[in-house]
């Protein structure tokens, strides 16, 4: 572990390094590229407006991913419960995916109006898809033997589902809440640059404005970490309950 | 033996799968009767339908005409006092081996707290003790076809299905599951199913062999093995054994 870090780590410094030098070498303006030390300076300096739009962003971020969650994975289910149902929903859920949902946020405003709402639904619909797809074929990449032994010892419907079917869609619907956690990331920043109310989304456009880099690369920086941060926290969740082997398609 | 102690009757059996364009003949006629607590192969080459009628006694397939009839009772779904296993493990990867061996005791209703203490007993039978929280991963393929014997008699079933369930393994595991697999019937004395296509497994384990065609399947002969029980590997070097083997062997390639 301490290996796998170590790497990574040691170049990222290095890379940061060079870029300190060369903003003094070639004296890049800091409008331009301020250096990683001033960003962190800037970070200090103006800790308390980052704290303040680092929240809304965090908890719509949970509350559009959450709902995905809930609606993405229910879909799922009903999706792999009911062929009927599959066969006439399941192509319209793929052509919504085709269309570029970012492209929806100002349609959001006129339906939504500036507030939590908009924000939240827009991170909903871009990090709904990948949970419905993932549930739907986690259950059904269930062994159809599994199911059969399941029958023998006089197993119903809901005991399949709940003891067979489920457990083995979790390595499936952890991988599309890893990319859904990243899409309504992405779908809160991109919300907050149209509604331009709160958020760290908002605080760049808002540096962006008043030409202040070091503000937008320190809104930037914690915003990173902000995605980071619940990427891990999916990440560690899936460590605690998918303690068993799984193929390695999907690690 | 007469119909009235018959465990397992199997009458004027027919199964058909359709497919798209025509119905493939599977099992053509076979009837059976199996006394309580007998161990019986029923062998024939691959494919030519012995698993589907393993399955059709277990409630799993739905057969086409006849009867099948589990102490005089028709089988139309899988019975509470069966136990199957198959010729893959099928062990769920996320439970331990304990949780496992107990799954049917869930997915029967009944309360896992009264038969944690035969879980184990069986675990200890299958020479399994000290692996009830490991998870099936860790397990070679012949401990994992343990545990899946062990799960199909955790619920104490009469009536043991087993399809081809050694025919993954090598050799030397085999001829040892096989001791282990007598060892259990001889302390349990279940009525035993069991489909193998190895002539030499089914004359070792066996009362009674029903020699299965090719498809579309009948059981064009009954052997009994006569040979002293309790039976150990030895036994394969007997005379007495090997013409059993060869006999098996004359019917079914005529």
């Amino acid at each position: 572990m301490a290996g796998q870090i170590a790497g990574p780590t040691a170049i990222a410094f290095l890379m940061l390094v060079i870029w300190h030098l060369s903003c003094i070498f070639f004296a890049i303006p800091e409008a331009i590229l301020p250096t990683p030390v001033k960003i962190l300076q800037t970070i200090f300096k103006h800790w308390e407006l980052l704290a303040i739009h680092t929240w809304p962003t965090t908890s719509e971020c949970l509350m559009g991913f959450g709902l995905a969650v809930v609606v993405g994975m229910g879909l799922g289910i009903l999706l792999a419960f009911f062929p009927m149902f599959h066969n006439s929903v399941y192509p319209l859920v793929v052509a919504f995916q085709v269309v570029p949902k970012v492209a929806l946020a100002p349609l959001f405003i006129v339906w939504f109006g500036l507030g939590t709402l908009s924000r939240v639904l827009l991170a909903f619909v871009i990090a709904f898809f990948p949970m419905v797809v993932n549930t739907y074929a986690g259950i059904l990449s269930t062994d159809p033997l599994m199911v059969r032994m399941a029958h023998a010892f006089s197993a119903n419907r809901w005991t399949v589902f709940c003891k067979i079917e489920f457990p083995n869609a979790l390595p499936y619907i952890f991988s599309g809440l890893k990319i859904g956690i990243t899409f309504a990331v992405i779908g809160i920043i991109v919300a907050e640059f149209v509604t331009a109310q709160k958020g760290l989304g908002y605080l760049i456009v808002f540096a962006e404005g008043n030409i202040d880099t070091p503000l937008l690369m320190a809104a930037l920086t914690v915003l990173s970490i902000v995605g980071v941060v619940l990427y891990a926290a999916v990440v560690a969740l899936e460590k605690l309950i998918v303690t068993w082997d799984v193929g390695q398609d999907l690690k | 033996m007469t119909e009235a102690n018959a465990h397992v009757r199997v009458e004027n059996l027919r199964k058909t799968y359709q497919t798209r364009k025509a119905g493939i003949e599977a099992i053509r006629e076979v009837q059976m009767e199996v006394a309580e607590g007998e161990f019986i192969s029923i062998l024939g080459p691959s494919g030519c339908g012995k698993s589907t009628l393993l399955m059709i006694v277990g409630g799993l397939l739905p057969l086409t005409s006849g009867t099948v009839a589990v102490a005089s009772d028709p089988v139309s779904k899988p019975r509470r006092d069966t136990g199957v296993v198959f010729q893959a493990p099928v062990l769920m990867p996320w439970r331990t081996i304990l949780k496992n061996v107990l799954f049917p005791i869930e997915s029967l209703g009944l309360r896992e707290d009264d038969y944690s203490d035969r879980a184990h007993e069986l675990l200890e039978m299958t020479g399994l003790t000290g692996f009830a929280d490991n998870v099936p991963g860790e397990l070679s393929g012949g401990m994992q076809q343990r545990v899946a014997i062990c799960r199909a008699l955790i619920h104490n079933p009469n009536l043991l299905l087993m399809d081809e369930p050694f025919s993954a393994l090598d050799a030397m595991t085999r001829d040892l599951m096989n001791q282990e697999l007598l060892r259990i019937w001889e302390e349990y004395k279940k009525t035993v199913l069991f489909v193998t296509h190895s002539i030499r497994e089914a004359v070792f384990l066996s009362d009674r062999v029903f020699v299965m065609s090719p498809r579309p399947a009948v059981i064009s002969e009954i052997v009994t093995i006569d040979l002293p029980r309790p039976r150990e590997l030895a036994i394969e070097e007997t005379p007495e054994f090997n013409e059993y083997v060869a006999h098996l062997r004359g019917l079914i390639e005529h």
